[in-house]
């Protein structure tokens, strides 16, 4: 009965609130728009690639011309995603210092130049001259990480055609397998299980803030004059916290879903692992909300799980991750300790590779025992910090 | 059976380090008596009350409430006790009637029941047409109205008053005086104040402490009346010379307090407490002139509950 009199206390406070709910509620959906926008608007980042091509078509030797300055350009215009989306956008320079600028101001990633004798030397090697030679530049700065990417791509396009046009013989052909439907998905797709495991992550802040309204205000000081428990506080605190949590996570999943994202497992399984995960953060604002004493306070404090539940958790980028032991079959590292390492696993696998729950159940078993760990933390801490008499 | 007294205090103690807050308190009040608690700044009040609500833990001692221990059962002992904190404490964000059956209902009543008793309560304290209204757009004097109502919300046997009329405009405190009146027919009343006028009106027995230590209990009446007959003698006095003034007042206490061991002289005025104080007055300003004082007003009013406050804590200011 305590326990939903302050749901629904906080539900009261909270509608008097919307525009606070409507940020908490809006923010993940909005991240999701923003990194749709950051892949192209397609789901898909296409790279722009700068191309000199100073090739003079030639003659083979049955006559016929030879243009592969131009051919190789076609071929990377061809690169698509299997969405279709082209994998390069590529425009044609015809200043070198001017194209070099652009892709030092990143407006491109990579410059690529074709020298004048590029045909000619392909008509030589197919009329059979084996020394004939010549030398395709790429230019780029090496610290930009699209560079990388599109240099890659660029390569391995313009060693297909050459290798195409001359047949020479290789011995080694690369046999690449796709695990899951992992070929299938868009760039966007794959940001999708870190971005909803952040969105999470977030929630970090409210629940910090929301004890910590009530020890500012000395309301806690009137729960206290009567008969209500630690337990009791902040379970119907957390209830309300993850229904609001839930409704962000579904808003997310539509907003996802509305821009392309597709699961290849069940979603059902998803948004249950992501309430967990807000579960699991929830418990550890309530933990800073033990530390503090304003709302301010629990607001700076709160900053710093953010940090460890953002960056060590592979939710916003993969870290290495160093064994500290074996449990079940499965390496524990530190991150494991940090309950959302679990969910952005457990996500990538039911999102990429088709998972069911049978086969993230290690991974929910995880985040259920380390959220019970971080609520039982946060209890005895809230009545030994905040309750004590 | 029902105990005579539904609120006893044990040897109450609480040490914070070195320091100790409480010292060995014992308190027995009565059903139906509104008791006034009084001390200056820093004296343990505060601390006692939150010993005997429950927000607290005694180092040593104990409180009973209807006869069973607060440390045996706290949940079962808050369900008798209703606390009025002299600052309000007020969710902003909820209207009058839904704090109250918000508190209501952690008291363990039913929702429905905790909203009737919350409605009756606005209806009594003359908030029934602000129901409907955000606490943190109430006029100071509301919120105060408001701040005692959450603590009647479960009908306790015990209320804790803590300035109940501090920041109440004459109509509000007339108000709440009589509620309080009208509660003490039915329960046990602890106020806590440092309006000398408030506990005199209102209290049935006072108790004052200091350094943690119960210093009297008893009515104001009897506290008075150990002042002395009740009476209290005022001299203003003056020296000649300024530079003289420390002198000569020293020489005035040093002839005076042989006969008046509780005199006082703050700011030129000679305070005097005992008996027979109109027979002996010449004398008493023979012996002021003959140290060289010159002698300006002379007042004799009743004693107030305030002298006696002031002549067992003393008038050095606290923190």
């Amino acid at each position: 009965m305590r326990l939903l009199n302050m749901v629904r206390k906080c539900y009261r406070e909270q509608k008097r609130d919307l525009w606070v709910l409507g940020l908490s509620l809006m923010f993940a959906p909005l991240f999701v728009f923003i990194y749709y926008l950051m892949t192209g608007g397609t789901g898909s980042t296409s790279y722009a690639v700068l191309v000199i091509n100073a090739d003079r078509p030639a003659a083979r030797a049955d006559g016929t011309r030879l243009a592969a300055g131009e051919e190789i350009v076609q071929a990377l215009r061809d690169l698509s995603y299997k969405s279709g989306n082209p994998l390069l956008r590529v425009s044609l320079a015809d200043d070198q210092a001017a194209a070099e600028r652009q892709v030092r101001d990143r407006y491109a990633a990579v410059l690529l130049v074709i020298p004048k004798e590029f045909s000619e030397t392909l008509a030589a090697y197919q009329g059979g001259d084996t020394r004939a030679t010549t030398q395709v530049t790429l230019v780029g700065d090496l610290t930009n990480p699209a560079y990388t990417i599109a240099a890659v791509m660029v390569m391995s396009a313009a060693d297909a055609y050459i290798n195409a046009e001359t047949q020479a013989p290789r011995p080694v052909t690369l046999n690449e397998i796709a695990l899951g439907a992992s070929s299938l998905r868009s760039e966007f797709e794959n940001y999708i299980p870190g971005l909803l495991v952040m969105a999470v992550v977030l929630m970090v802040f409210q629940a910090a803030m929301t004890p910590a309204r009530d020890i500012e205000s000395g309301t806690l000081r009137r729960i206290r004059l009567t008969p209500v428990s630690s337990l009791e506080y902040l379970g119907g605190l957390s209830i309300w916290m993850t229904l609001v949590a839930v409704l962000s996570i579904l808003i997310t999943f539509a907003t996802a879903a509305g821009l392309g994202f597709r699961s290849q497992g069940p979603l059902g399984a998803a948004i249950l692992i992501d309430i967990i995960a807000a579960l699991s953060v929830i418990a550890i604002g309530l933990i800073v909300a033990c530390l503090s004493k304003t709302v301010s306070q629990a607001f700076v404090i709160a900053n710093f799980p953010l940090g460890f539940l953002m960056f060590l958790t592979g939710a916003a980028f993969p870290l290495p991750r160093p064994t500290l032991f074996n449990l079940f079959g499965h390496a524990v590292s530190y991150a494991d300790f940090l309950p959302p390492t679990h969910a952005v696993i457990a996500l990538n696998k039911i999102f990429t590779l088709g998972a069911g729950i049978k086969d993230v159940a290690f991974e929910i078993a995880a985040l259920v025992l380390l959220t019970l760990v971080y609520f039982g933390v946060a209890v005895w801490l809230f009545q030994r910090t905040q309750m004590q008499r | 059976m029902i105990p005579e007294f539904p609120l006893q205090v044990r040897n109450l103690t609480k040490s914070f380090g070195a320091l100790l807050a409480v010292d060995r308190l014992t308190l027995d009040i009565a059903r139906g008596e509104v008791f006034g608690f009084l001390g200056p700044n820093g004296a343990g009040k505060t601390t006692s009350i939150n010993m005997m609500v429950g927000l607290l833990d005694p180092t040593d001692g104990d409180v009973l409430i209807e006869g069973r221990s607060i440390r045996a059962g706290r949940k079962q002992a808050q369900r008798f006790i209703g606390v009025c904190p002299q600052e309000n404490i007020l969710w902003e964000k909820l209207t009058c009637l839904e704090q109250l059956e918000f508190v209501g209902v952690n008291y363990g009543l039913p929702a429905r029941q905790a909203s009737a008793r919350g409605a009756e309560l606005l209806d009594a304290l003359g908030l029934s047409s602000k129901a409907q209204e955000l606490a943190g757009r109430l006029s100071g004097g509301m919120k105060r109205r408001l701040n005692l109502a959450l603590a009647l919300v479960h009908d306790p046997q015990i209320m804790f008053l803590d300035e109940p009329e501090t920041g109440l405009d004459p109509q509000s405190r007339v108000l709440v005086r009589e509620m309080i009146r009208q509660l003490a027919r039915r329960k046990t009343v602890v106020l806590t104040t440092h309006n000398m006028d408030e506990a005199e009106r209102l209290a049935d027995r006072v108790a004052i402490i200091d350094h943690g230590r119960l210093l009297v209990t008893g009515t104001p009446e009897a506290l008075k009346r150990g002042q002395g007959d009740g009476t209290l003698l005022e001299i203003e006095i003056d020296a000649p010379q300024e530079q003289d003034a420390q002198r000569i007042f020293s020489a005035v206490l040093g002839c005076l307090q042989p006969l008046f061991p509780g005199a006082l002289l703050a700011n030129s005025r000679l305070t005097l407490r005992g008996p027979d104080l109109s027979n002996r007055l010449p004398e008493i300003l023979q012996r002021v002139q003959s140290v060289g004082a010159r002698v300006g007003s002379v007042h004799m009013r009743p004693v107030t509950l305030e002298d006696v406050f002031l002549a067992l804590t003393g008038r050095g200011l606290r923190e």
